[in-house]
């Protein structure tokens, strides 16, 4: 089934080194809509990058760092990058030696096309 | 972190359940209303009311569900800044309604997430149901609930 999200995260899992991608939404935790690969449970992923996510930024406004963005998990086997925002927060898994940066920048121009 | 439970068997479930979920108040009970474990209530008349309630609504879920959509609904979830999840863990022994509260330091997948993990939990530690299981008669429902309440509040 096709959404709204469906086109932006085919680009963003097109980039190279990018496993797959979802949008979730912040407060719920509930997945939206993903591009995942087989094994992996997207409700799961979503939950917890969502929780990961609101913690992340509780953790910066209570060190007086102000609003959160961005963030990177590195793992052994890979990369989990989550941007948010007040009500969506979108999730990236990539291979380990994926260009970061590279996908930030997608994420960020991801981000732009939802809002 | 204390729950409490009439039966051993769910205390581990429980306990994980409300660490790893974050939930304020967790409440295993059977479809009868009768409690089998809780975690952050405080008073026993407390948890009555919310047994009652819990099997009230999860019967009437059920045959709504039936109802609208030829099965019953699986889960019940209301609330914004506090919310409830309602629920069905299906076991050997039967299947035991779950009930959990919980705020803005958990979310709604989670708990769903952690309610899955719980439910596969329950079902691989429920012992063997007797073989002539007691009905519960409304005649026992009373002194059972009591006697549960009690073991609960340590008062048994």
């Amino acid at each position: 089934m096709s959404t709204q999200f469906s086109a932006v995260l085919d680009a963003l899992t097109r980039q190279r080194g990018v496993r797959a991608s979802m949008v979730a939404d912040a407060a719920d935790g509930i997945a939206i809509d993903s591009n995942l690969q087989f094994g992996q449970d997207g409700n799961r992923v979503a939950a917890l990058s969502a929780s990961l996510y609101r913690k992340a930024r509780q953790s910066a406004r209570a060190a007086g760092l102000g609003a959160t963005g961005f963030m990177q998990l590195e793992a052994e086997d890979g990369r989990l990058c989550i941007l948010g925002g007040d009500t969506l927060v979108l999730v990236v898994i990539a291979e380990p030696d994926a260009n970061v940066g590279l996908i930030r920048i997608e994420m960020r121009r991801a981000a732009e096309q939802l809002a | 972190m204390i729950t409490a439970s009439v039966e051993p068997w769910v205390d581990e479930p429980m306990t994980r359940f409300v660490r790893d979920a974050g939930a304020r108040i967790a409440l295993l009970l059977l479809p009868s209303g009768q409690v089998l474990a809780q975690f952050g209530f405080t008073r026993a008349v407390d948890v009555m009311a919310a047994c009652a309630l819990a099997a009230a609504i999860q019967a009437s879920s059920q045959e709504m569900g039936r109802m609208l959509n030829g099965k019953p609904f699986s889960a019940l979830h209301a609330g914004r800044t506090r919310q409830f999840f309602l629920a069905e863990a299906r076991t050997a022994r039967g299947p035991y309604i779950f009930l959990t509260v919980f705020d803005d330091g958990s979310s709604l997948g989670l708990v769903r997430m952690y309610f899955d993990e719980l439910s596969a939990s329950l079902a691989a530690a429920a012992p063997p149901l007797a073989a002539n299981p007691e009905p519960v008669l409304a005649a026992n429902f009373e002194g059972e609930l009591n006697k549960n309440l009690a073991v609960l509040f340590g008062r048994a």
